[in-house]
Formats: C-alpha cells, structure tokens, sequence
C-alpha cells in the first residue's frame, strides 16, 4: 500500500517527530508508515485522515494490493 | 492500569518503563537468593524462602511489563508479537534438544534447569531486535 504522508507532513513542514506527537504514536511507526514498512491501522488511518483534513483513500492508496 | 495510546492526549505516547527496575529488583533478589541457596549451611526453611521469594518481584516485574507493552502504540505491540511468535518456538525447541540430549546421557551438568532459563529471556531480546529490523 502506498501512501503521501511524506508529501503531506512536507506540505506543513512538520518533521516526523512532531507528526507522530500531534499522531500520538513514536517516531519510529510514523517512519515506518511513511517507508511503507508497515501498514496502519484502520484507526491510525482515520486518526492520519482527520489530521490532514483529507479522505483516507486520497492518503492511502491500497490499489496495489 | 496505564492506558493506551488511543486514550491518550494527543500528542503524547506515554511509555510506561517502570518494569526496567522492576526486573532490576528482581534479579538481585534473585542474586540475593543464590548466594542462600549456594550455601551449604543455610537452613531448610530459609533455602525454601530462597526458592519462593524471587516469584514475588518477578511477579510485580510481568505486571509492570504488561503495562508497560499496553502503553506502546500499535507498531511497537506488532514487534512484541512478532518477537514471542519468534522467541517462543525457538525456545520450545532449545528445551526440546535439551531433553533429547539429556535422554542420551550426554548432557554436561551446566545445561541443567539451573542455568538455562537464562536463554529464555536472551531468545526474547534478539527476536525482538530481528523483529525491528523489518519495520527501521
């Protein structure tokens, strides 16, 4: 699954830090939601949606799955 | 009970790290109950005393744990699962070779049930570490 939070979170100028404390998760999972190691969950995406303002599926896109 | 980080304030990841001492306390009274039990001329009842009370600490040690686990968010819970779906097999079979080779009678008296639980925790660490590696 692919995503822009890079894109997103640069639009802002926000380092991951501070992503993943208005997030309320680490660092670590905010790099590896970004890297796409590891997919959120449904709660996170939603949590990531509202954050930005946007839909999730203008966030995540899961059409390679 | 800590809580987790969804019922948290936003921006804020409490990590509830309070089990490292706690594992702290318990391995000295651990080491504590050694030297007692080492000792040849130290009564029955304090050598059964030996034996009991490092359960206590370790008990306190799992409920700090716990907790400590339930204050992470999602990512870090992932890697503590994979880390036990990792670490416990290999552990099952690190005891099951023990007692095959024990079985044959050739198993040196220093991999007796004293030393090895030692591993155990060891399994733990490093399956933790291989399990950070796939999401750094």
């Amino acid at each position: 699954m692919t995503n822009r939070l890079p894109a997103l979170r640069a639009e802002r100028g926000w380092s991951q830090a501070e992503l993943a404390e208005r997030l309320g998760v680490s660092r670590q999972t905010v790099n590896a939601v970004e890297t796409e190691r590891y997919e959120p969950s449904l709660s996170l995406a939603f949590k990531i949606a509202r954050l930005f303002g946007k839909r999730i599926e203008t966030i995540f896109d899961g059409a390679g799955e | 009970m800590t809580s987790t980080p969804d019922s948290q304030p936003s921006g804020t990841v409490r990590r509830d790290s309070v089990f490292i001492v706690a594992g702290i306390v318990w391995m000295v009274i651990y080491w504590v109950a050694l030297l007692f039990l080492k000792n040849p001329n130290t009564p029955g009842p304090v050598k059964m005393a030996a034996v009991l009370v490092p359960a206590i600490p370790f008990g306190f040690f799992l409920f700090r744990f716990i907790s400590y686990v339930r204050s992470l968010d999602e990512l870090h819970r992932r890697v503590h699962l994979e880390a036990l779906a990792l670490a416990f097999p290999i552990a099952t079979l690190f005891l099951m070779t023990l007692g095959l080779i024990e079985r044959a009678g050739m198993l040196s008296k220093y991999w007796s049930y004293q030393d090895v639980w030692y591993y155990l925790p060891l399994f733990y660490l490093i399956a933790v570490a291989v399990s950070w590696r796939r999401y750094r």
